[in-house]
């Protein structure tokens, strides 16, 4: 077939296509899906999370099991979001503690009902560091949190997480006002810091806190004296606020930040479910156009052994394998394309069986043609365009099974796919714990995967199978 | 007048085809044979190299699938055939390929025959890639060309782009034609190749042929069921009922003489040509449909319609073609009486 014949017949099949919205829309979609894989930095937050998703340390400072940050729209009291600050206003001042101090202050405009989850500094230093660090509130009181003191620093990063660092510090500040019956009555363990550093202050802000809203500064005092030493030098000073919402689709108990997991399955669904169904379905299709062409004992053995392969259940044998063989996303696809190329044989079969007895046939016989140019000229071009349907059709079982399979805790513990991360949600028992974003997302998009193929390849289905007749 | 064994191309002898029909275990263990189709039981004859044997006969007496035999498109159950001399019965894919190289078949289906998804000049271009006739894509456009031309179908450049459904008839036909012609064969099977086009077409289509026959030295094979373009076309013809020759001679003989029953209610069954009617498709003056090659009639086939038929053409043993002379030969033990 030449260029331009591949080019009309492309668009005799559009102008077919076209009239079938259902095909239009699992094209719109697929071809969303195109972009987005094409373009995924743009669209990841967490732009190195192909290699981290298992690195704990590279999700510490996002908070633990929180909802999409979108759920504040809904709800009647407002939690705080994350928010991250860079440069921090420098002043020189003169401290009556520590003498000529230089004051690096964060502005945090804090305008929610529940207070962040952790106020997180991090910055890199050289040399020897002294920090106080101290926040100040919208009603004067100024909440002290710590001092860092770290010396042989090269370039070595430096994290103050009030979370864990400061939780002493404040409760000296719940002295100044609660009584010590309040405080001795209230389980201190269960009181965030943050709970306490947002809240207005008085007699009860233990038991019934209220939101202090406005700008507070977070102040980081260097004595002058450290840093006039030119050896000691601190760079790349952050302040991040991590809120109690977070992201697109919230994260997990791992902190792992779910929207990126799932942009970043996305390409894996495709490949999955793309290498399989093209590598069974053409298998499939070959080993139909084979049995029907050879025909008599060919076609009886070869049938015998489709009908083995049908009979076997997939999934028990998949799992024996992968629990066999160290899960790798190969020998998964391998093991599924096993069991996949069944699916076009028997249409196919009787198919080739009709083409078969086409007098061309016969014709290119006489002119002294072998088996395989009929079968691979005459025969095959006519069931491909049944067999991209096939495809299409095919992808969604595909990625359904390596779903399965990681549900079941056998996936490609190198890859991300929604299989895992719906493992991981069984796992930590995301259900009971309503956890819904941990489980809605990715059992959506593997649904939305399959709904966009079984679309297209139904629209495909439909147009190419009445092409047969062949003239 | 004798045929010269050198001058023979092709030589069928007692040629058999018998289709078992598929059979279940059961029917197998039970022992409840089907009856096997006899489509072809039995025919011998020589092709002379150069000449326009016709062969024919009703639907279901057998004439594609003895062309189909000599093509070696099917397996014979029995019988020889001869190709210039040489035993090509069993070939091995070597030899049956370098047969086909020499015998070609034109089909009666000039819609069906060529692959709809092939330009004109990819259906041209096939015998020559499936034999390896060097030269590159322009030379074998040259021979191409040439085919066409051949066969008539100008301006050739302007076909070779086109799809067979794009195409008459005829002119399929005419591509049919040139497609056995681009090997250079020696010998065409052409089973009705005018059957399935238009009336109108039909003589300028066997002037093509006879044209390129005449023009390449070729030999013949062809099939019809139409006496009326035998007589024009054929030099000898052989007239088949279910499976077997009943008679056969040189063209103008057997029709202007005819011996045997059938062929006589043949040429009685062809119209007219001064009546200017000339589709109007005559009944054949005899009693009947075809028997099924299933259930063949015992005695001479032919007596469940014959008009003459007494008890012991249905008794005796089936009659044998026997040379009347002149190399006319026929297979009616009561030629003589009718
Ligand atoms: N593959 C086959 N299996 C079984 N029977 C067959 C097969 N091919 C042909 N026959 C039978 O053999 C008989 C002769 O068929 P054939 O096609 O040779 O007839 P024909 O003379 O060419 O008729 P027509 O003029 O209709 O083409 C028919 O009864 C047909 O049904
Ligand atoms: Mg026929």
């Amino acid at each position: 077939m030449s260029m331009k014949d591949f080019t009309y017949r492309l668009g005799e099949f559009w102008a077919d296509f076209r009239k079938e919205t259902s095909g239009l829309i699992g094209l719109g979609i697929l071809a969303l899906c195109v972009v987005v894989v094409l373009a995924e930095p743009l669209f990841l937050p967490y732009s190195d999370v192909n290699g981290n998703w298992r690195n704990i340390s590279y999700w510490e400072d996002n908070p633990q099991a929180a909802p999409p940050a979108w759920t504040n729209l809904f709800a009647k009291e407002k939690s705080a979001t994350t928010s991250r600050y860079k440069s921090p206003v420098v002043t020189d001042e003169d401290d009556p503690e520590f003498g000529a101090v230089r004051v690096y202050t964060f502005k945090y405009g804090y305008k929610f009902d529940k207070a962040p989850l952790d106020i997180i500094l991090r910055a890199k230093g050289t040399g020897m560091l002294f920090m106080n660090i101290s926040i100040e509130r919208p009603d004067g009181e100024s909440v002290f949190l710590g001092q860092v003191y770290q010396d042989g620093l090269d370039g070595d990063p430096i994290r103050f997480a009030v979370e864990t660092d400061a939780r002493s510090a404040v409760y000296e500040f719940i002295r100044n006002f609660a009584s010590d019956e309040a405080i001795s009555n209230s389980d201190s363990s269960n009181v965030k810091p943050t709970d306490i550093i947002f809240s207005k202050a008085g007699e009860n802000m233990l038991s019934a806190r209220e939101p202090l809203k406005g700008e507070y500064l977070v102040r980081i005092k260097i004595p002058a004296s450290i840093l006039e030493d030119g050896t000691n030098t601190i760079e790349d000073l952050r302040l991040l606020v991590t809120g109690r919402v977070s992201g697109v689709l919230g994260t997990d108990t791992a902190k792992r930040d779910l929207y990126s997991g799932i942009i970043a399955g996305l390409k894996w669904a495709l490949f999955i479910g793309l290498v399989t169904s093209v590598i069974s379905v053409l298998v499939g299709v070959m080993y139909g156009i084979i049995c029907a062409y050879f025909g008599g004992l060919t076609d009886t053995l070869m049938s015998f052994v489709f009908e083995v392969f049908v009979s076997m259940p997939m999934l028990p044998i998949l799992i024996v394998l992968s629990a066999i063989f160290k899960p790798s996303i190969w020998i998964i696809i391998g093991s599924m394309i096993v069991f996949y190329w069944v699916g076009p044989v028997k249409t196919v079969r009787s198919m080739a069986l009709q083409i078969k007895e086409e007098t061309y046939i016969e014709a290119a016989k006489a002119l002294g043609s072998g088996k395989w140019r009929i079968i691979f000229k005459h025969m095959a071009p006519l069931l491909l365009p049944y067999s991209f349907a096939n495809m299409a059709l095919s992808v969604p079982g595909a990625i359904v099974a390596e779903s399965s399979l990681s549900l079941l805790g056998l996936g490609d513990p190198s890859i991300i796919t929604w299989g895992q991360i719906l493992h991981d949600a069984q796992l930590s028992g995301a259900t009971l714990n309503g956890l819904w974003w941990w489980i809605v997302p990715p059992g959506l998009f593997i649904a939305l995967m399959g709904m966009t193929f079984a679309f297209l390849g139904f629209a495909m289905d439909k147009i190419l199978h009445p092409k047969l007749r062949t003239r | 007048m004798s045929i010269d064994k050198n001058d023979v191309i092709l030589e069928i002898k007692d040629l058999k085809k018998h289709f078992a029909p598929h059979q279940s275990l059961a029917q197998t263990l039970t022992g409840k044979n089907r009856k096997v189709v006899k489509a072809v039981d039995g025919i011998s004859f020589a092709i002379r190299r150069g000449e326009i044997f016709g062969l024919i006969g009703e639907s279901g007496s057998g004439k594609t699938t003895t062309g189909k035999l000599v093509m070696k498109l099917i397996d014979p159950t029995s019988g020889t055939i001869e190709f210039n001399g040489e035993d090509v019965t069993k070939t091995d894919k070597e030899r049956t390929k370098a047969y086909r190289r020499q015998v070609q078949m034109i089909f009666q289906d000039p819609y069906a025959s060529m692959n709809p998804r092939f330009k004109i000049k990819d259906v041209l271009e096939e015998p020559l890639i499936i034999h390896k006739i060097p030269g590159g894509h322009v030379e074998h456009e040259e021979m191409i060309v040439k085919a066409l031309t051949e066969v008539k179908l100008n301006p050739p450049e302007e076909f070779m782009g086109r799809y067979p459904h794009m195409l008459s008839g005829g002119q399929r036909q005419r591509v049919a034609t040139a497609r056995t012609l681009i090997l250079n064969p020696l010998m065409l099977v052409a089973d009705e190749p005018v059957s399935m086009i238009d009336l109108s077409t039909r003589a300028e289509i066997l002037h093509m042929m006879k044209d390129v026959q005449r023009d390449l030295g070729l030999t013949y094979l062809y099939i019809t069921h139409d006496l009326s373009t035998a007589r024009y076309f054929t030099d000898r013809i052989a007239v088949m009922y279910l499976g077997r020759i009943v008679e056969m001679g040189d063209a103008d003989d057997v029709i202007d003489h005819p011996l045997h029953p059938y062929t006589k209610a043949l040429i009685d069954a062809v119209p007219e040509p001064e009546t200017g009617k000339v589709d109007v498709i005559k009944e054949l003056p005899i009693s009947g449909e075809i028997p099924s090659p299933a259930n063949i009639p015992p005695g001479c086939r032919f007596h469940t319609r014959c008009p003459y038929a007494k008890p012991e053409c249905s008794a005796e043993a089936e009659p044998e073609l026997i040379d009347v002379g002149n190399g006319h030969y026929q297979a009616c033990r009561r030629y003589k009486e009718i």
